[in-house]
């Protein structure tokens, strides 16, 4: 019985192919749309989670707050900031700590014709192995470089090719002078001859080292960085021994929270019991990124819903139209036995049978969606090309099953109304 | 023994504020194996006897029996039963469905009584063969003429071995020979012992039957009887 009423409304489908197919095509895009839009959300989750991991596992960031100004008028006095020497110390107290200090400097970089402006980066020999960031030719900072204060620089591979082209810069020497500060002409008034005009705080470095490709991370490229020792950054470009950040690798991921709350104890004692910094994890960053990406997952996903249900809303269309054509056949059906039931069964397989085709093959398109949109990101995205779709069983599953259930569920009303037409009215309906 | 009993039967129909006796305490009876013919012009209540008689709406008041079922008590899934087993319809304007061919839509009323599908293809070929269709069973409506089509629907008819074969203007959208074959596989039905119910409003093709009940205005207006009915009236037109 069962068997015959599908066989019925397959027939019934195929005999108006096009009507059929346009039904369906709403189910079909409707199920693609949820598909591809969860393969892309969580492919760029798997993405940044990689990216973030990249920087280096296990870490702690600490910075300073910003305070208010009346903060800083009730703190008047008191050791405040975060110093180099603050970093020193958490390394002596904390012996199993990897630490280092981080000073971003405005720079200007030049070696004959070429020059470059960028942001240079004063830091110590730990800061390679913390964020897991190495030399591919030449070598890192070392601890000499730090204690003699030297004039040494690693560059990022582009900042190498930008100012010596395919020659290797290893030995090389690079001037670098402030880039944020103005050049100054000289006032001495009347008459002055015209000459050069003086640059404030140029120094001659030498390049010990090429870091290796790392491309973009967070929003920063890593091709583009420049390291200079971090006692040298603070003495010849800052003047005052203030640091941006510090740079912590724990040992242990277990023991963030308690290493966390250690050194937060630690710096409030060394600031006159002042609270002005902040520790943060690599996990809170974690954290942050997941709930960015499940408010996109719910957002896309709920556009994909309803697209889906708008496809419903089409299938329960054509369904009243199909009853309303059909009504002398129901009359008939109705008159040589049909059951209430097998009138039901009988629209009801029929869009379920749209949804279900439907649904099969808005996997398949969902699918190709998902991925040739993961290409379009990869191509289109500086450093996101490992943003590839990641199609999950379960958004299939979870697309397929409301894909049926709106085939019954919008196809119920229209078969609902066709069961309970009157037989006698339905038979002579014009 | 009686197979229909009817007893003061009202139909009343309410469109908006308009109500509209269609049947005005009607009584009728008729005996299993008789061939009648209702007569009456439009509007006179044929329409509404033959859906009351074929269970396909329920009077207003009034007693319906039919075989040992009193009809108007039943309820809805009951009255598709007996009109899946009890009662044959031929309509005029055939009412095959258009996609299924001669073998299956006489299958149909077969499906519905949940007989297996070997069966219902042996009984369905069983009754296109003695329609004279043996050889058109795979054809689709469209691929057949008027007269075939309703010799389809006799067979569909027929399919649960009714008691009640109930038939409305068979002949009115067929030629006069295509409509003398039907009305001729009628006579035959009718000598087989079939009783058949047919509304007209033409009174040649009533004078087939052997009885004649004519209607006005929801009554019955004349109810007469021939013990043979005269053959060669159609052949003379």
């Amino acid at each position: 019985m069962l068997g015959a009423i599908f066989r019925d409304a397959l027939k019934n489908l195929s005999s108006n192919m096009l009507r059929s197919g346009l039904t369906m095509l709403g189910v079909i895009i409707g199920v693609a749309s949820v598909i591809a839009m969860m393969a892309i959300v969580e492919g760029g989750q798997v993405w940044l989670v990689k990216s973030i991991e990249q920087l280096g596992s296990n870490l702690l960031f600490v910075w300073k707050k910003r305070l208010t100004i009346e903060e800083k008028r009730l703190f008047a006095g008191r050791n405040l900031q975060l110093r180099y020497d603050d970093a020193l110390a958490i390394r002596n107290r904390f012996p199993n700590l990897k630490v280092a200090p981080i000073i971003d400097i405005d720079s200007q970089l030049k070696t004959g014709e070429r020059d470059y402006s960028g942001r240079m980066t004063g830091t110590s020999p730990e800061y390679s192995e913390i964020r897991n960031f190495h030399p591919a030719s030449g070598r890192f900072l070392q601890t000499s470089d730090i204690q003699t204060w030297n004039r040494s620089v690693v560059l990022g591979k582009t900042i190498a090719e930008v100012l010596f082209g395919t020659q290797s810069p290893i030995g090389k020497e690079v001037k670098i002078f402030l880039g944020a500060r103005k050049i100054q002409k000289k006032s001495d008034g009347t008459n002055g001859e015209k000459k050069e005009p003086q640059r404030v705080g140029e120094y001659r470095f030498t390049v010990i080292g090429v870091m290796e490709p790392k491309g973009e991370i967070y929003g920063q490229d890593r091709d583009q960085m420049i390291f200079i020792p971090v006692t040298t950054a603070l003495r010849f470009f800052k003047g005052n021994d203030k640091i941006g950040s510090i740079v912590i690798h724990v040992p242990d991921r277990n023991h963030m929270e308690e290493v966390t709350q250690n050194l937060k104890q630690f710096l409030i004692q060394r600031h006159d019991g002042v609270d002005d910094i902040h520790i943060r994890n690599q996990g809170e960053f974690l954290g942050t990124i997941d709930k960015t990406i499940s408010t996109f997952r719910y957002v896309l996903g709920g556009i994909a819903i309803v697209a889906l249900l708008v496809g419903g809303i089409g299938i329960m269309n054509i369904m009243l139209v199909t009853v309303t054509e059909r009504t002398r056949e129901i009359g008939l059906r109705k008159a040589i036995g049909a059951k209430r039931q097998d009138i039901l069964l009988l629209f009801l397989i029929e869009s379920t049978t749209i949804s279900v085709i439907g649904g099969c093959l808005g996997i398949v398109l969902g699918i190709f969606a998902a991925y040739g949109f993961g290409d379009l990101v990869a191509q289109s995205m500086p450093g996101g090309g490992d943003w590839g779709a990641v199609i999950q069983p379960t958004a299939i599953v979870i697309a397929f099953v409301f894909a049926v259930a709106v085939g019954i569920g919008f196809g119920l009303f229209p078969a609902i109304k066709a069961s309970k037409l009157d037989p006698a009215e339905a038979l002579r309906y014009q | 023994m009686m197979l229909i009993s009817l007893r003061h039967i009202n139909k009343i129909y309410t469109t908006g504020e308009v109500a509209v006796q269609a049947l005005d305490d009607l009584n009728l009876e008729i005996a299993q194996g008789e061939f009648v013919a209702i007569i009456g012009q439009s509007g006179s209540g044929k329409t509404t006897l033959l859906d009351i008689l074929g269970c396909l709406s329920q009077p207003t008041s009034g007693d319906y029996w039919l075989h040992e079922s009193h009809v108007n008590k039943l309820s809805d899934s009951e009255l598709t039963a007996i009109r899946n087993r009890q009662i044959g319809f031929i309509f005029q304007t055939f009412h095959l469905l258009p996609r299924k061919t001669a073998l299956e839509n006489v299958q149909l009323p077969l499906m519905y009584a949940r007989v297996t599908r070997t069966q219902q293809q042996d009984r369905a070929q069983e009754l296109l063969t003695r329609v004279g269709l043996h050889n058109r069973m795979q054809h689709h409506p469209n691929q057949l003429s008027g007269g075939q089509q309703q010799r389809v629907a006799i067979a569909r008819a027929l399919a649960n071995q009714p008691a009640l074969l109930l038939a409305d203007e068979p002949t009115g959208n067929l030629d006069s020979q295509s409509g003398n074959e039907i009305l001729t596989i009628f006579d035959e039905l009718h000598h087989q012992g079939q009783t058949i119910v047919m509304i007209t409003h033409d009174p040649l093709i009533a004078q087939r039957a052997n009885r004649r009940i004519t209607l006005l205005d929801g009554r019955v207006l004349a109810d007469e009887s021939t013990e043979s009915p005269t053959q060669p009236i159609l052949q003379e037109i």
